[in-house]
């Protein structure tokens, strides 16, 4: 067994008995609020990956704080969550279903079933830059989303943020061994002799990896997932160099496309909608107008990401609940470019589409010619990423 | 929903007679008032001691630096995980060479668990190579990146003139780098790839260009060494890179480039230490960065380590790393300053397969002890290779001097210090020459004897061999370290001289220094005999190539480098 903390899950009420102005200090570092009344607070210890961009937010402290919660979280990839023991944890949020089935699954097994909550969801897009997704639609790979809905700066002289991407068009790129040279990227003013190809996390590690794994496959295949470990093996074989062309994965992939030298080092990154949304949302607040430089191509064969918050103990029961009811934290939720589910309309992102518009940053929309890519039963991915990845199986063996 | 009132709960303790608010929080994580995390760190993270007394007054935690020269290799981290998770290795599948070598070296220590070293963390500048060589103990790892530098080139001003205009473009690329030094025009100085991040990033920069297929290097691309006209400029290596500053500075006349970390090169020009600041050349073709990652080696230290990570990427402690280290930061909120601006240029993908990298190291080789290579050329000049093909023969010869402008023909062509031997044959051999490469004029040499006719009337191709292996039977004896390649050209079928089954017998009478030494990379030309040909290729555990699809040049840069 690997991992796991020694150190016990903590869950520390301990009285205090202190001078007024050190209550005054403690309470400001806790929370940022003076005058906040608690009887307990409860430590939650929690293992996530890019969701932790949710829990991380000071406002999501803040609010979490209000309701007794606080939160310690450990940053690792969503199969590394599932395949490493969650003993001493409270809840486990990964980024995606494959990794939270799991868990459930192997949970449900051990004779200890869980809840699990489902409180936002995001596509998953190929993050760029404005030159490059000029150049796929140059190439009439890419095209871009009718600027429409949106208000203000956006659209028009800048161009748009959002692209549909043609994902077969694409994949053939990377497997006739094109380079973004040979697309005559030099037109947009960049140079680049790399092949295209959009990188990822490690598959072996991350829930975009392995999902994008997925997208991948049901688009090479002619729109089809594997049905049995056969054709699941099959399907891995034909994908594997298209995917593994990128060489080593470098680290946590928003941050690196988000980064100041992203254009050089992360110039088309498989990311999480919420995560490039979240940046356009920063950004205007920041400069007024937003960020025209980093554009979105959506895959034309779409997927939506469930992140789901695996609930291992009473408390993490109580937390799954606020984060998937309170409104406060739903509404942040959106903020941070979350889709959140809609109790009145029944929709995931119209209040999204409004925030956005109402901030005059182009609304992302869905094309009806989109496909929707399915994503072969758990055991299968979980076998595609193990032949892809070359990755150990997952601890608790996946079958 | 709101809780009722009530006590507050926390953790001040003892931590309450502190002045430092941080420190407060420190405590309350659960890691008592003062920690100590022993960290196995890169010598290029010396540079960031002056930060670690803010960390630990910031933050209580102290971080203990055991800097060891040999720490971006991950050999010392992966016995630390080879003794502290050995039950692991029930995990390991697929048969890589680097798994089964990391097996190895972790089965072989017996050091009585994690504690004979007590390394918590490794602050390292690039963990490529562990993570490449020792999957499965680097799976899953918290790892943090801290910063970012580039490999890149620093020249003298007068080279990076001088390489400009041999070249004949501003844009500099590696293959303009590696056909300088070839040349003799660039001569560099690089830490060693085999002990050190920088040495290994340059490495894999340069190789990449080499293969120039725009993508991640695999085992196809590395068969051959591309990269002995590039390595052939060394004149400079050190185990780290602080020595190869060092040496860079104190011997002022040696070199007059620097393949190094982007920091390395800006803090050398603002150091003083040199009479004129290097020019810093971002490669066109893209380089390899190093992210300078903080991994967590012990999961019972995960809050310290939080603490830690939290504080390193803080605004306020990213501009201070920007300023002390010259490294950029890998928080996106801070601006970057002065020459930090420069775009940092592509980045090249990096191999995922441990076999690439060995074989780049192996090829490679030990930077201080270079023997010249040497290739014997055997031409056919029997009258078939009149007119046409004796133009592409020259032709490719020429390309191999340096007239070929591609990035593969820059890699490939003959370098300086190279022993080249041309064998003229036709139904005897009639003229060998040999030439140790120091400049165009030798290559002209060379050149002439290409062009000087005198046909043969037959050819004598395995009389042709056999003298071919007895002229690097000597060299070998000479110098049993160096590497001999002999290429065999012709357009027609044996027809003169000794058989086969002769050459066979006095190949076999040979030394056994020899037959492993020296193989033959026959050449496909006009009516040759192909079976034959594969045939002695497979004898000597060489290759064919086949120049009738292409041109005798792509040939025989197809096989250089290859032995």
């Amino acid at each position: 067994m690997v991992g796991g903390p020694v150190r016990s899950r903590l869950r520390r009420t301990l009285a205090l008995a202190l001078p007024v102005p050190v209550i005054g200090l403690v309470l400001l570092l806790f929370s940022g609020h003076l005058a906040l009344p608690l009887d307990r607070v409860v430590t939650i210890e929690a293992k996530m990956a890019s969701k932790r961009d949710f829990f991380e937010d000071p406002e999501v402290r803040r609010i979490l704080m209000e309701h007794g919660f606080r939160l310690n979280i450990t940053r690792m990839g969503s199969r590394d969550i599932a395949t490493q023991d969650v003993a001493g944890y409270d809840v486990v949020f990964p980024s995606g279903q494959p990794a939270a089935d799991l868990i459930t699954r192997d949970r449900a097994k051990a004779g200890h079933p869980v809840l699990t909550y489902r409180p936002f969801v995001s596509p998953i897009v190929l993050a760029t830059y404005r030159e490059y997704a000029e150049t796929l639609r140059d190439a009439e790979i890419a095209r871009a989303q009718p600027g429409g809905t949106s208000g203000g700066t956006s659209g028009g002289a800048s161009g748009p943020l959002y692209y549909r991407l043609d994902m077969e068009k694409f994949l053939r790129q990377t497997s006739e061994g094109k380079r973004w040279d040979d697309l005559r990227i030099e037109r947009h003013g960049v140079r680049n002799g790399n092949k295209v190809l959009a990188q990822t996390s490690d598959v072996c590690e991350s829930n975009s990896g392995g999902t994008y794994l997925g997208l991948v496959s049901f688009v090479w295949h002619r729109n089809n997932a594997p049905r049995g470990l056969q054709e699941a093996d099959a399907h891995a074989r034909d994908i594997k160099d298209l995917l593994n062309e990128q060489g080593l994965p470098g680290s946590e992939r928003a941050e690196t496309y988000l980064s100041v030298d992203g254009k050089g080092i992360a110039p088309i990154s498989v990311i999480y909608e919420h995560q490039f949304l979240a940046h356009q949302i920063r950004y205007q607040a920041t400069h007024g107008k937003p960020d025209h430089g980093r554009v979105l191509l959506y895959p034309s064969t779409r997927f939506v990401t469930e992140p789901q918050l695996v609930a291992l103990t009473d408390d993490g029961e109580r937390l799954g609940e606020l984060v998937t009811e309170d409104p406060e934290l739903q509404h942040r939720a959106m903020e941070l470019g979350f889709r959140v589910r809609d109790a009145t309309s029944d929709s995931t992102s119209d209040r999204l589409a409004a925030f956005l518009a109402e901030r005059g940053i182009q609304v992302p929309v869905t094309s009806a010619d989109d496909t929707k890519a399915v994503l072969p039963r758990l055991p299968l991915l979980e076998r595609m990423i193990q032949t892809v990845g070359e990755c150990p199986p997952a601890q608790q063996d996946a079958r | 929903m709101r809780r009722p009132s009530g006590v507050l709960a926390l953790c001040l303790g003892l931590t309450l007679t502190m002045a430092v608010t941080a420190t407060v929080t420190a405590g309350c994580s659960g890691d008592g008032d003062r920690t100590t995390l022993r960290v196995l760190a890169g010598p290029d993270l010396a540079v960031l001691e002056p930060l670690l007394d803010e960390l630990r007054s910031e933050t209580g935690v102290e971080l203990a630096m055991d800097y060891r020269a040999d720490a971006d290799t991950g050999e010392g981290l992966a016995d630390e995980e080879g003794n502290a998770e050995g039950n692991e290795e029930g995990n390991a599948e697929g048969n890589t060479a680097g798994r089964s070598r990391a097996e190895r070296n972790g089965g072989g220590r017996n050091g009585g668990g994690r504690n004979s070293d007590g390394y918590d963390l490794a602050w390292l500048s690039t963990d490529r190579s562990f993570r490449l060589r020792h999957q499965d103990a680097a799976r899953g790892m918290p790892r943090t990146p801290t910063m970012l530098s580039p490999v890149v080139v620093g020249l003298r001003p007068q080279t990076a003139r001088a390489l400009r205009a041999e070249s004949g473009t501003t844009r500099l690329s590696w293959a303009d780098v590696a056909d300088a030094a070839a040349t003799g025009t660039v001569r560099f100085g690089m830490a060693d790839p085999r002990r050190t991040g920088t040495g290994l990033a340059a490495l894999v920069g340069v190789a990449t260009a080499a293969a120039g297929t725009g993508g991640a290097l695999r085992e196809d691309d590395v068969s051959c060494d591309r990269l002995r006209g590039f390595r052939s400029g060394q004149r400079l290596t050190a185990a780290s890179t602080r020595d190869l500053l060092d040496d860079f500075v104190a011997r002022p006349g040696t070199a007059n480039a620097l393949i190094t970390y982007e920091s390395d090169l800006l803090a050398l020009n603002s150091g003083g230490r040199l009479e004129e600041e290097l020019e810093i050349v971002r490669p066109e073709d893209g380089t390899v960065l190093a992210d300078f990652p903080l991994l967590l080696l012990d999961p019972d230290r995960r809050a310290a380590y939080d603490e830690v990570v939290r504080w390193l990427r803080k605004d306020s402690v990213q501009r201070e790393i920007m300023r002390t280290a010259q490294r950029r930061p890998v928080n996106p909120a801070v601006a970057r300053e002065g020459s930090l601006r420069a775009p940092v240029g592509n980045a090249l993908y990096f191999p995922d397969r441990p076999g690439v990298l060995e074989r780049l190291l192996d090829d490679y080789g030990d930077p201080r002890h270079r023997v010249a290579d040497q290739v014997i050329f055997l031409l056919d000049f029997s009258g078939s290779m009149r007119g046409r093909r004796m133009a592409d023969l020259r032709k490719a010869f020429a390309d191999l001097s340096g007239a070929d402008p591609s990035t593969t023909g820059a890699f490939a062509r003959f370098h300086q210090g190279e022993r080249l031997t041309v064998v003229r044959f036709g139904g005897r051999v009639l003229e060998e020459r040999t030439v140790t490469v120091r400049g165009q004029e030798d290559l002209r040499n060379l050149a002439d004897v290409v062009a000087r006719g005198g046909y043969g009337d037959a050819t004598a191709l395995w009389t042709a061999l056999d003298h071919g292996y007895r002229t690097a039977s000597s060299a070998v004896a000479d110098d049993p370290r160096r590497d001999v390649a002999i290429v065999l050209m012709t357009d027609g079928e044996n027809n003169a001289g000794i058989a086969y089954e002769e050459f066979v017998r006095r190949y076999e009478a040979r030394s056994a220094g020899t037959r492993t030494a020296v193989r033959t990379y026959p050449v496909h030309f006009g009516d040759a005999d192909a079976g034959a040909l594969r045939r002695a290729a497979a004898k000597t555990g060489g290759r064919m190539v086949d120049a009738r699809e292409s041109s005798l040049s792509e040939a025989f840069k197809e096989i250089r480098g290859c032995r």
